[in-house]
């Protein structure tokens, strides 16, 4: 929680720089830096003295230099026969695979959604049908439809990341000015010249956003997804290292998860800046 | 802030302590049974434990298998519970607040591999570039490994999966695994879908890696309560007695309890090993407070073959395996 502070001030900083107050930058950024490295450290500070004083069960709070210890093995040993970033890899593929899929089924169906009122209520009822259903349930049924393979765990993520999406996705299509499209239309714009030239990048911002909140509900059933029949992946590690009561293993394979989110939302936010410079994301 | 707050703990405990002493009996019990074949279900069948206990409210959990359990034993989920012997090493090597107090059941052909007749696997070589499933964490798939490694089959030869019991049935219908080592009474499902028995954790004991149930109850629970760790003994001895003394009614009640036709209740119960509360006090199982039995021994080599596996840190002295085991609740109930 705690890093994800200090990004949130960066767009702010960056539309500065387009202003072309380039100087302004470092210190904003290093001011919130500074907050979000104090809070980080008051939780290290926090947890050292815990565990330190011997306050805290080591079976279920493990000191810092434990779980530390358990990353470096990770890293160059492996836990349980794959190392930490085979396993950082194996869920990634999972995660990223599952978000491309989402993206391509639901931007197009969320525009198709947004433009025509039939085809969203014919929709609707489906999208907003399975979309609060907590993720276990719904894997139970698709664990007996698919299999135990990579097809229902890539499904499971799929499902998760779909209907943010599309929802987003019609937000922003049915938020597009209509002084735009008239102005294309009255400049004898084609339906198809209207959506790739008003509809997408009006509502290029909005369904970046929409993908972003995606992403992150993707990221959140990772561990679900790797329950069943998983044998690798950092979700499937957490999970086992639970059954073994190694605590810090789980506690390492959490605090990267967390990191590697944060990276995964950064990285989307820079593609938005780069993909749509008009956009303040 | 931090001595109001150690005050208000001070004032609870002693608040509880004082409410113990007034009442010396629980509001609740709460006994976390595995889902296998085994006395448990008869002492569960005839209420022996509410018999031991009235006015105690009494909850049985069904859990699944000993990953799980480790982790309610670890949430202060049950007050007591059962272990195989790889559940319990970890248990014991991780200091969690447990003791062992009764053999629940040894296991023979209750637990077994089961590898799916068209695939032509006859030996656990066949198993190289097939698709295995186990409960990791459990006795089964401690002997899966143990027995690849005695027979020099490298376990990365083949995609190891952990599945709990019900999903491998499940999985094995659906046919995305090849081979199983698990247990009754799901196994049978897998047996009777295509599948034949390789081997069976029977076998694996004649090899010298036995494995067992053990109950267990939780620390805070034997203090506070010792009488209910007895009274709980007794039930779960009766229903050991009742299942030696009467196969047929007890294959009854296997039958009702997990809605298994009658006679493949009496095959899976033929599978399990019970031993007679008055035998547990000898040197093959238990053993006494004064000289403690060749659990301790199974419970060491187990934990050693974890420690090699990567799944415990360190092998613990003999010492903190002898204090695991707390025959004395049974000695007391057996009258010696």
């Amino acid at each position: 929680m705690s890093v994800e502070a200090s990004p949130m001030d960066v767009p702010i900083s960056t539309d500065r720089t387009r202003r072309g107050q380039p100087k302004l930058r470092l210190p904003k950024i290093s001011r919130s830096f500074l907050l979000s490295s104090l809070t980080v450290a008051l939780l290290l500070a926090a947890w050292t003295v815990v565990t330190e004083m011997g306050w805290a069960n080591e079976l279920f709070l493990p000191k810092p230099q434990a779980v530390w210890a358990a990353f470096v093995k990770t890293m160059t040993k492996g836990y349980q026969g794959a190392t930490l970033l085979q396993h950082l890899g194996a869920s990634l593929y999972r995660i990223l695979t599952a978000f491309a899929l989402a993206c391509l089924v639901g931007i197009p169906l969320g525009v198709l959604m947004g433009v025509s009122g039939n085809a969203r209520a014919l929709l609707n009822p489906l999208i907003e049908f399975y979309r609060p259903l907590p993720p276990l349930g719904l894997y139970t049924l698709l664990v007996m439809w698919l299999g135990i393979g990579e097809s229902s765990k890539l499904s499971l993520l799929f499902l998760a990341g779909l209907p943010g999406i599309v929802i987003s996705t019609i937000q922003a299509v049915t938020s597009v000015d209509p002084v735009y499209v008239r102005a294309a239309q009255s400049l004898g714009a084609t339906r198809r010249h209207l959506l790739f030239h008003v509809y997408l990048p009006a509502a290029g911002p909005l369904i970046l956003a929409g993908m972003r909140i995606s992403l992150g509900f993707t990221y959140t059933v990772l561990v679900a997804a790797e329950i069943v029949a998983a044998s690798a992946g950092i979700g499937w590690m957490i999970w086992d290292a639970a059954k073994f009561l190694l605590s810090d293993v789980v506690i390492m394979g959490l605090i990267v998860l967390g990191l590697t989110g944060v990276v995964l939302d950064l990285t989307m936010r820079g593609i938005a800046r780069l993909l749509m410079p008009w956009a303040r994301t | 802030m931090m001595n109001r707050l150690i005050a208000t703990l001070v004032v609870s405990t002693f608040a509880l302590a004082a409410a113990a002493r007034a009442e010396d009996k629980p509001a609740k019990v709460t006994v976390g049974y595995l889902n296998l074949v085994n006395a448990q279900l008869v002492t569960k069948h005839l209420g022996l434990l509410g018999k031991e206990m009235p006015g105690v409210d009494i909850k049985y959990v069904k859990v699944g298998g000993g990953g799980d359990m480790l982790r309610a034993i670890a949430g202060n989920d049950v007050d007591f519970g059962g272990l195989g012997n790889p559940p319990t090493a970890i248990g014991a090597t991780r200091a969690l607040p447990i003791k062992g107090i009764l053999v629940i059941n040894l296991l023979d052909y209750v637990e077994a591999m089961v590898v799916r007749t068209d695939k032509n696997i006859t030996s656990l070589k066949d198993l190289k570039g097939k698709t295995v499933a186990a409960p990791f964490g459990s006795t089964t798939h401690y002997l899966l490994l143990q027995a690849l490694k005695d027979e020099g089959v490298d376990p990365a030869s083949m995609k190891i999966l952990d599945l709990a019991p019900s999903d491998i049935a499940a999985a094995w219908l659906r046919g995305d695994i090849d081979a199983a080592w698990f247990w009754e009474p799901n196994l049978d499902k897998a047996v009777k879908n295509g599948g034949k028995i390789l081997i069976t954790s029977g076998e694996m004991t004649k090899r010298g890696y036995p494995t067992w149930d053990i109950g267990v109850v939780m620390n805070a629970f034997a203090e506070k309560y010792p009488s209910y760790v007895e009274k709980f003994i007794k039930a779960e001895c009766e229903g050991i007695d009742f299942w030696l003394k009467n196969p047929e009614k007890t294959a009854e009640i296997i039958a009702e309890e997990l809605s298994l036709p009658l006679p493949d209740a009496t095959r899976m119960m033929k599978g399990t090993g019970m031993v007679p509360c008055s035998k547990q006090l000898t040197e093959e199982y238990l053993g006494t407070s004064a000289k403690k039995g060749k659990f301790v021994d199974t419970l060491i080599s187990t934990a050693d073959f974890l420690v090699k596996q990567e799944r415990l840190p360190k092998l613990l002295p003999r010492a903190d395996f002898e204090a695991f085991l707390q025959p004395a609740y049974l000695e007391k109930v057996i009258g010696r």
